[in-house]
């Protein structure tokens, strides 16, 4: 994938680039949630 | 380390600016430092982007840059899932399952450092003192090694003394922190990081043009797995765009030490726990995860792909690997002369900045801590459990003069190394400690003071005897018995953090049960 012909070097790509998509997507959703007082978010 | 000719004038034009801007926003924040809170969080009402790029701004040194990336060059790709847990450890995981218990416990108790935090969070002084003391014994190393490799960048781009640019380096970083506390530290990290951030993003997209596109640049590198040299070859190593050989010394090297050491290492750095306390509430910690993810990515997993590459592009230029382009063997060269012979004129000066820019972000934050643990954790006289901001300030520049004392003494080529051990020793101290402290309604005093004292003693303990690239250099292990390292191959690759981490781990568990045990016993009793 990607010219990298090893999975254990471009799965670790998709997961960085997955984990980063994750944190974005995290703080839209969480974006207002956890004002003191509130729960949200975790 | 890095040998970069550069436009000097231009560089040193830009440079100033670059300093008039971090000495301004130096002096907003001794502006707004009032009250002891705002010297030592920050006043707890940091903006979240303000955080993410502090945070990730402090994470990210020169070494990692410049230091992994140059491992990445030697290794190849597979530092890419040091770049996973940077993300998914480094922010995600502490960011929401830490740094909210971090800020509502540390807003709750009033606590303003990290051994201060634990020391409250256990009722107990001797946590205070002991997270302090490893803080103040073992942080000045790191910070030593992150002055050496400032310092020597300084050297080599403005040509002027070695001794010279260390101590300038030192006290202009000195000089905002002593005065502004961590309101001027994380303003200025905030402008440093926002340097960084523009100059990865230039680097990676320039690299990929000058190599004909993602896909040809690594499909070439992938078809280099021929020109490996035999020492590495022999090591483990499969080529730059595949693993090493499982559990081969290579690999060993690659997963514990670099992936698994420096991603787990940098849940409990004291200087990043801190910064969750600088906050008001959750939400900005939420808005501050949308920041940090793409921060690091663009941090690390730049340097580490770009370093790789600088493969293709030697071997296509000048028909050597990268290793082999690197000035005297030493690696933390090579992604500095990839710069300066693959990249426009004005990109080597924005890179230079960046590279200012990570060590004064990182150095920034060293010396606060460091300050904060030796004046108010260690030598704290009064139990009001406030902090007076004088004896601080003072504190940390006896700190200061010891890490340049250490930077004069210490090897030059020891950057990424010292970056690793204190992220290892950090995460086998505390870890567990902090983990405990945070998600249990009752931590176990015993049980902390049995996971700090054997995570430090063992780290400790195999860094001298074990690890051989440690022990050989440390000389205790030859001294005592006669041998660089007491247990062989593969023993002696292990990075101390996997033995000692687990060992630390352990001791928390049983320190915990005894407690719950003598708690279950006593009750009967107490019934009659």
């Amino acid at each position: 994938m990607f010219g990298i012909p090893d999975p254990a070097i471009w799965v670790g790509y998709l997961l960085a680039l997955g984990l980063t998509l994750a944190c974005i997507v995290y703080g839209l959703l969480n974006w207002n949630k956890g004002v003191d007082g509130e729960q949200g978010g975790s | 380390m890095s040998r970069v000719a550069v436009d000097t004038g231009l560089f040193v034009a830009i440079t100033l600016v670059y300093l008039v801007l971090t000495v301004g926003l130096g002096y907003l924040g001794y502006r707004r430092t009032k009250e002891d809170d705002d010297y030592m969080v920050a006043g707890r009402k940091i903006h979240p982007v303000v955080l993410a790029l502090s945070y990730g701004a402090t994470f990210i040194s020169t070494s990692a840059i410049v230091g992994f990336g140059g491992v990445a060059a030697q290794l190849g790709m597979g530092m890419i899932w040091l770049t996973v847990l940077n993300i998914g450890l480094g922010i995600f995981i502490a960011f929401v399952f830490f740094g909210k218990r971090t800020r509502r416990i540390g807003h709750n108790l009033r606590a303003v450092t990290f051994p201060d935090l634990m020391g409250k969070c256990y009722g107990s002084p001797f946590m205070r003192y002991a997270a302090g003391l490893v803080i103040v014994v073992g942080m000045p190393l790191y910070t030593a090694a992150i002055l050496i490799g400032g310092a020597q960048f300084i050297t080599s781009t403005l040509q002027i003394p070695y001794t010279t640019a260390l101590i300038a380096f030192a006290v202009i970083v000195a000089l905002y922190v002593v005065l502004g506390g961590l309101i001027a530290v994380m303003y200025t990290d905030a402008l440093q990081g926002g340097i960084m951030l523009v100059g990865m993003a230039v680097l990676l997209v320039l690299t990929y043009v000058q190599l004909g596109g993602v896909v040809e640049a690594h499909t070439a590198l992938a078809g280099m797995s021929d020109l490996v040299p035999e020492a590495l070859a022999a090591g483990g190593m499969t080529g730059w765009a595949s693993m090493p050989e499982f559990g081969s010394p290579i690999w060993l090297t690659l997963v514990t030490t670099l992936v698994l050491g420096v991603g787990i290492g940098v849940l409990a750095q004291p200087q990043l726990v801190v910064r969750f306390m600088t906050v008001k509430d959750s939400r900005a910690l939420n808005r501050a995860v949308l920041v940090g993810g793409p921060f690091i990515l663009m941090m690390t997993g730049v340097a580490f792909t770009v370093g790789a590459l600088t493969n293709v592009y030697f071997y296509r230029t000048e028909g050597v690997i990268a290793l082999a382009a690197a000035t005297d063997g030493n690696v933390d060269t090579i992604i500095p002369n990839f710069i300066n012979v693959s990249m426009p004129d004005l990109f080597v000066v924005i890179f230079m900045l960046t590279l200012l820019a990570a060590a004064m972000s990182t150095l920034s934050s060293l010396f606060h801590v460091m300050g904060t643990s030796l004046g108010f954790d260690v030598l704290r006289r009064t139990d009001s459990g406030r902090a007076a901001m004088r004896p601080i300030q003072i504190a940390t520049i006896v700190m200061i003069v010891v890490s340049i004392v250490l930077a004069f003494v210490m090897p030059g080529s020891i950057i990424a190394r010292a970056t690793a051990m204190f992220m290892g020793l950090c995460a086998s101290a505390f870890l567990p400690t902090y983990a405990h402290a945070m998600y249990s309604s009752s931590p176990s005093l015993r049980a902390a003071k049995m996971s700090l004292v054997t995570g430090t003693v063992a780290w400790f303990a195999w860094t001298a005897f074990v690890h051989v690239k440690e022990s050989a250099a440390l000389g205790l292990s030859n001294l005592l018995f006669g041998v660089p390292a007491l247990l062989s191959a593969p023993w002696q690759d292990v990075d101390p953090l996997v033995v000692a981490l687990p060992l630390s781990t352990a001791a928390l568990l049983v320190g915990w049960a005894l407690d719950r045990h003598e708690v279950t016993a006593e009750e009967p009793a107490g019934a009659v």
